[in-house]
């Protein structure tokens, strides 16, 4: 392309660009600079830097350079930009309208979101504008017009912003589709993503680009100084060990608040966000209206205010989960607190780089830990991002629910014939090792609803019409277009008070464990559930009394590899004498517990504890492996024992170990438990002992979802499609009943064994735990590595070799006993 | 009693009612043996068949199966006649819906008369394309000292038996949890489980005095 570049119009674009950068005090980068002569000599790529390092403007220089030298533009967009995330997509258009201006392009930046009016959505039909903003729902969902295909064919470039977020998930393989259908419909389409730093670029930029496509990996700015301190509480008597919201460190939070003009508290979960902003209004009610609460679940509205205040230095604090993670240059903040351990080190480092934005400037984060723990694991976090030891993101493959989606938005976006469509199915990653079997099931699920559903000769999604497939029914092409925004989450419900007015989303499932009357927080404020009615909640606001936090799905994540091997490297760098951080100092004296009690964990030993209770005898493990893993190796340590003994076990896992609590001793020793832990037939004997739990069923809500095989209901028109309403697990039940063979439950084992249990990662453990020497100590009391474990019971899930009726007349007695209770205490 | 085959027996757990005696049996059906009567709730027939026509993938051959599952029943009881306590049927069958055909053939091969209490799915259009063979009952139906209906309530007339809420339970000990359909008998009416294979539940709240008998796979247990 780039002879097509005449010498005075570069020569123009370029002054404007020397002038604007001028103004600002600006200099382009290398990088920047890197990027946007190989997107003008036809390239695509990857751009890597951390946050606020000019990755979209690098990625926008070239498109823009192109129109300047190229001259008018007609008839559909030239640049798609898309975001993960649609509450960043308006603050994305600013940005890149901003920078049109300034270089001279008469080009129209618009937004096109699940929030973009009819009206809007019209005009932008007819007029489209150059480049359009959009996430990769609202992308589909654009795909699936008739007149799809046509609007995009003068399509050159696509920017996918935040690649790393949607890497690894079901959102990224849906994207790869529809870029892969791009490619298709406009030929010499550059792709390029932004991309936070990552172990596996290469990969994530192959995934991006398609198999067998050549693109660049662009390196952006070199990090910035990261400096992660801790909050160390003054003492640690009192200090929990264990699972609590940490909420005594307050007054030092407040503390460190007051001491800077701006900050955001960033937090895991929304549950934990908003007891954090609850607390700091009770403590400081003079920063009422200056502090903020920030998260997913809350409506646009309010967060875009937020946003704004944060952006005008209106705001002292926001409190925030992973909302805040993502793109949006915000001014600076002067100061970044992390609650709780942040999990993983990328992470921590994204959260960081919020402060210092300035290039060169140093990022601070601020750790706030809410058990003993978390202090080592804050050290250990340091430690690893010194070394540029950080998380890999690797890419799904075969979701053959998202395939199905994609077939039928295809097939109403003007349809496909089906040789050219399996051609185009290959070219994305996640597809190219499709299987015949695999292509052909899906093509029957979507046309006849799979094997089973021959009988049904009504049924009808797609239909091949002279051997082109479409949809021809006006009602399935509506339902499904309001299927493929919900591929991201649980159900999401309207949250609204009684006398009007949103307050954002609320997930289905923790709605429907409320009563009315339930009181709760929200959005920073307490409320209660007056009523629910066609997929809204409405809430009136309550007086203060007891209440529930909602707990949302998916703010648990567990420890990730890299974090967790530091964590046993502080461990013993502590105890060799080589060095002691001073987060590791102020928990000197429970790591002397341990040690007096037990021992401490080390890289080269497997730590096992049996500990006898009032409920039984207690076996802990602490592999140090991530939760996840724990619960996949509790279940399997649970099924391989009570094959040799029938037995009860009750099961907890958090990121350092596992328990296994049963009534009597388990016959255990070192060489017996490296029996156990061997990997053996790993994946058989995980599909075998899940077949007694209900993790599969619980996997294929999204699975049922977003393969089209559950309805949601049209929100505010719930009655109409009563008839066709049914749970995932219903359909789960009457597909493993009727129709076993069908590869969405095959899947939804799958997704267990690779998404769940990290079966991959549960097999690098087993072969380290090989590699260990087991040590096994009887404590007399719970250990404080042990304490986590039996205070997390609460969550933990029963594997049982007992009968049904076993089961069910034991909890009928413990139901008896506790109603006996009752009357007693009556 | 003797009458019938031990095999039936063995499963169901025989309860007094309104002076009665009544089998609960874990295929979520109720046997009144005076009156030779095998008594269900919520069958749902068809349901697959109306998500077929939405573009919602079920598997078919619930329908026959369901009737199936009734003609056991029937046979090992050796009842004289099914009662269906409402919503036998899920929709109007669709123009090329083969399911009435299916109860059709199914009719065929019973020995039993099938008579419907009519509930709330169990529209007027199904009922006029229903074999003839099937007596329906617009209202309750009262069979001292019983009152046979579909939304259970209490009626004047005697002890109500109906369907309607597909009642079931969660239970939990520790972190174990269960959640089962449930027969539910309350002070002056009960409530069955939904019969039907692909139909979901509701949790119910019992009263104190309320029987609750939870069914599981293969055997019914009191709560």
């Amino acid at each position: 392309m780039s002879e097509n570049v005449t010498g005075s119009v570069t020569g123009d674009f370029d002054a404007r660009l020397r002038a604007w950068f001028d103004e600002r005090g600006w200099r382009l980068f290398d990088f920047q600079r890197e990027a946007r002569d190989a997107y003008l000599a036809g390239e695509s790529g990857l751009i890597h830097s951390p946050t606020g390092s000019g990755k979209s403007l690098a990625a926008w220089l070239g498109p823009l350079a192109e129109a300047a030298a190229a001259g008018g533009a007609d008839g559909g967009p030239r640049v798609l930009w898309i975001t993960p995330l649609r509450a960043l997509a308006v603050d994305t258009r600013e940005n890149l309208a901003q920078a049109a201006a300034a270089l001279g392009s008469d080009w129209r930046v618009e937004v096109r979101s699940g929030d973009t009016s009819q009206s809007v959505r019209a005009r932008q039909r007819r007029r489209p504008p150059e480049a359009l903003v959009t996430t990769p729902e609202s992308l589909s969902v654009l795909l699936s017009y008739a007149d799809g295909p046509s609007w995009f064919r003068r399509l050159h470039c696509v920017v996918v912003d935040e690649w790393h977020e949607l890497l690894g998930t079901k959102r990224g393989v849906q994207l790869e589709l529809c870029l892969a259908r791009l490619r298709s419909i406009a030929p010499g389409l550059r792709t390029w993503g932004l991309s936070a730093t990552l172990a596996n670029l290469a990969e994530a930029r192959d995934v991006l680009l398609g198999p067998g496509a050549a693109g660049r990996l662009v390196r952006g700015q070199s990090p910035k100084t990261v400096r992660i301190r801790s909050l160390l509480p003054e003492t640690l008597e009192r200090f929990p060990w264990a699972g609590h919201l940490g909420i005594r460190l307050l007054p030092a939070v407040v503390e460190a608040i007051e001491s800077k003009g701006s900050t955001l508290l960033f937090t895991n979960t929304r549950s934990q966000a908003e007891l954090w902003f609850q607390g700091l209004v009770d403590a400081r009610p003079d920063w009422v209206g200056r502090i903020a609460l920030h998260h997913g679940s809350i409506d646009r509205k309010l967060r875009q205010r937020i946003e704004d205040g944060l952006r005008a230095g209106e705001l002292r604090c926001v409190v925030c989960t992973s909302s805040l993670d993502l793109g949006v240059d915000f001014s600076p903040v002067d100061q970044v607190m992390q609650v709780g351990s942040p999990k993983g080190v990328a992470r921590l480092l994204q959260r960081a780089g919020r402060s210092g934005h300035q290039p060169g400037a140093v990022s601070e984060v601020l750790c706030v830990p809410t058990h003993a723990f978390e202090l080592v694991e804050i050290a250990a976090a340091r430690r690893a991002a010194e070394q540029g030891r950080i998380e890999a993101r690797r890419p799904l493959v075969r979701s053959l629910d998202v395939l199905a989606q994609h077939l039928v938005t295809v097939a109403l976006g003007g349809g496909f014939e089906a040789a050219a469509m399996r051609a185009e199915v290959g070219r994305s990653h996640a597809f190219a090792g499709i299987t015949d079997t695999e292509w052909g099931w899906v093509m029957d699920f979507v046309t006849r609803g799979g094997q089973a559903l021959q009988g049904y000769p009504q049924y009808r999604r797609v239909e091949a019409v002279d051997g082109r497939y479409r949809v021809t029914d006006r009602g399935i092409g509506q339902r499904h277009r309001m299927g493929i925004g919900t591929i991201a989450s649980d159900t999401a419900m309207n949250i609204r008070w009684l006398t009007g007015g949103s307050l954002g989303t609320i997930e289905e499932s923790f709605v429907s464990r409320l009563e009315r009357g339930d009181r709760f927080l929200f959005a920073g404020r307490l409320v209660e559930l007056a009523r629910v009615r066609d997929m809204t909640a409405y809430v009136r606001r309550a007086k203060k009394g007891r209440r529930t936090v909602p707990r949302w799905q998916g703010g648990r994540m567990p420890l990730s590899t890299e974090l967790a091997d530091s964590v046993l490297e502080v461990l013993e760098a502590a105890r060799s004498g080589a060095d002691e951080p001073a987060e590791v100092t102020a928990v000197a004296d429970l790591l002397e517990l341990q040690r007096r009690w037990s021992r401490l964990p080390v890289p080269d030993e497997l730590l096992v504890e049996v500990t006898r209770s009032r409920e039984g005898v207690s076996l802990f493990c602490y592999p140090f492996a991530g939760r996840l893993v724990h619960e996949g190796l509790a279940t399997l340590l649970a099924w391989r024992l009570s094959r040799q003994t029938p037995a009860t076990f009750t099961l907890s896992a958090n990121d350092y170990g596992l328990e296994l609590l049963s009534r009597e001793e388990p016959a255990i020793d070192e060489e017996r438990l490296a029996g156990l832990f061997a990997p053996g037939d790993l994946e058989a004997d995980l599909l075998a002992c899940m077949n007694t739990s209900e993790i599969a069923k619980r996997r294929f809500r999204d699975i049922a979802r977003i393969a089209g095989l559950v309805f949601q209901g049209y929100p505010g028109r719930g009655k109409s499609t009563r008839q066709i309403q049914a749970s995932s697990g219903l359909i789960f039940d009457v597909l493993e009943r009727y129709d076993s063979d069908n590869l969405l439950l095959d899947q939804a084992r799958r997704e267990v064994l690779e998404s769940q249990l990290e079966t991959r990662r549960m097999r690098e453990t087993l072969a380290a735990i090989g590699d260990k020497r087991i040590v096994i100590e009887r404590p007399e009391r719970l250990t404080p590595l042990a304490f986590p474990l039996w205070a997390e019971r609460l969550q933990s899930q029963i594997m049982s070799s007992e009968s049904w009726r076993e089961r069910v007349e034991r909890m009928a007695a413990s139901l008896e006993r506790a109603a006996m209770r009752r009357r007693k205490s009556a | 009693m003797s009458a019938l085959a031990s095999e039936a027996c063995a499963g169901a757990v025989p309860i007094d009612c309104a002076g009665e005696q009544l089998l609960l049996h874990h295929d979520r059906a109720v046997y009144w043996p005076r009156r030779r009567m095998l008594l269900v709730a919520d069958v749902h027939l068809g349901k697959e068949w109306t998500f077929g026509r939405a573009g919602l993938a079920v598997p078919g051959g619930v329908t026959e199966s369901d009737l199936q599952r009734l003609g056991r029943l029937l046979a090992q009881f050796g009842a004289d006649e099914l009662v269906v306590l409402g919503d036998f049927t899920h929709a109007p069958p669709g123009e090329a819906d083969r399911w009435l055909d299916a109860i059709a053939a199914w009719l065929d091969e019973v020995d039993a008369a099938v008579s419907i209490v009519a509930g709330n799915h169990d529209r007027p259009a199904t009922r006029q394309r229903m074999d003839p063979r099937i007596r329906w009952f617009a209202e309750p139906r009262p069979e001292p000292p019983f009152v046979l209906q579909h939304e259970p309530a209490p009626d004047g007339r005697g002890y109500g038996l109906g369907g309607h809420l597909h009642p079931a339970v969660r239970l939990r000990t520790g972190a174990d949890r269960l959640r089962l359909p449930v027969f539910w008998f309350r002070d002056d009416h009960a409530v069955l489980p939904a019969f039907g294979t692909f139909t979901g539940g509701q949790n119910i709240r019992p009263a104190p005095g309320d029987r609750v008998f939870a069914v599981g796979p293969d055997a019914v247990v009191a709560l």
